[in-house]
């Protein structure tokens, strides 16, 4: 714990210079993403290398949508479309 | 009163697409019984299953979109269940019928999606930096 807040006190400049605005929810607004469970494609980008479905805080899918995308993803996985699990 | 569901059945790697066909044709049947209709039929070939089912590695892919009372679909549903060439099916209940070729039909075997895919961990590695900088910078 405390080597994090240590971390954080060494460079405060180099941390505004990597600031990036939040993204936002890739299946919210318009000409957003439909979430489907047939299309692997898409589906396949919120799926980790192994098979896992990846944390919203990363993908910066909207937690209602979130819920929907993990329906698709066990609707893809029931379906042989996708693995359980990769490798 | 009509739903709408769309329903995926996988058939049996050894059957030949005739079979498959007429399978289909038999479902499309039973549901005409209960006075519904099938607005669209897919056949998506024999795809690469991403794992294996009662030792089956590929399988005949068939969509169907049906408008149908519930009933039909569930008698739809007890006849696959009971044939051993159907390796599985899911039924969804959606809102409208999409009558567009669907994601089945565009990309075949999903081995080649997730060949694809391998460039991906790179980028989102750095996404994920990203992420938490910005968060300690908040």
């Amino acid at each position: 714990m405390s080597d994090y807040i240590e971390d954080d006190n060494l460079k405060p400049s180099v941390r505004k210079q990597f600031f990036r605005r939040r993204k936002s929810c890739p299946f919210s607004g318009q000409n957003a993403m439909k979430i489907d469970y047939k299309d692997t494609r898409t589906l396949s980008k919120f799926v980790s290398e192994r098979g896992k479905m990846m944390p919203s805080r990363i993908t910066a899918v909207s937690i209602k949508k979130q819920r929907i995308l993990a329906v698709a993803v066990r609707r893809a996985r029931f379906l042989a479309l996708m693995p359980y699990v990769n490798g | 009163m009509q739903r709408f569901y769309e329903t995926i059945f996988i058939a049996r790697q050894d059957i030949t697409a005739n079979q498959v066909e007429t399978l289909a044709k038999h479902y499309t049947g039973v549901i005409k019984e209960f006075g519904g209709e099938i607005t669209k039929t897919e056949f998506c070939g024999l795809r690469n299953l991403a794992y294996k089912i009662k030792k089956n590695r590929k399988g005949h892919y068939v969509l169907m979109n049906i408008a149908v009372k519930p009933e039909g679909i569930k008698e739809v549903e007890r006849q696959m269940k009971i044939n051993e060439d159907v390796l599985r099916y899911l039924s969804v209940r959606v809102d409208t019928l999409d009558n567009a070729p669907s994601a089945l039909m565009q990309n075949r075997g999903f081995r080649e999606d997730f060949a694809r895919e391998e460039a991906r961990p790179a980028s989102k590695e750095k996404a994920s930096t990203e992420e938490t900088v910005e968060e300690l910078a908040v």
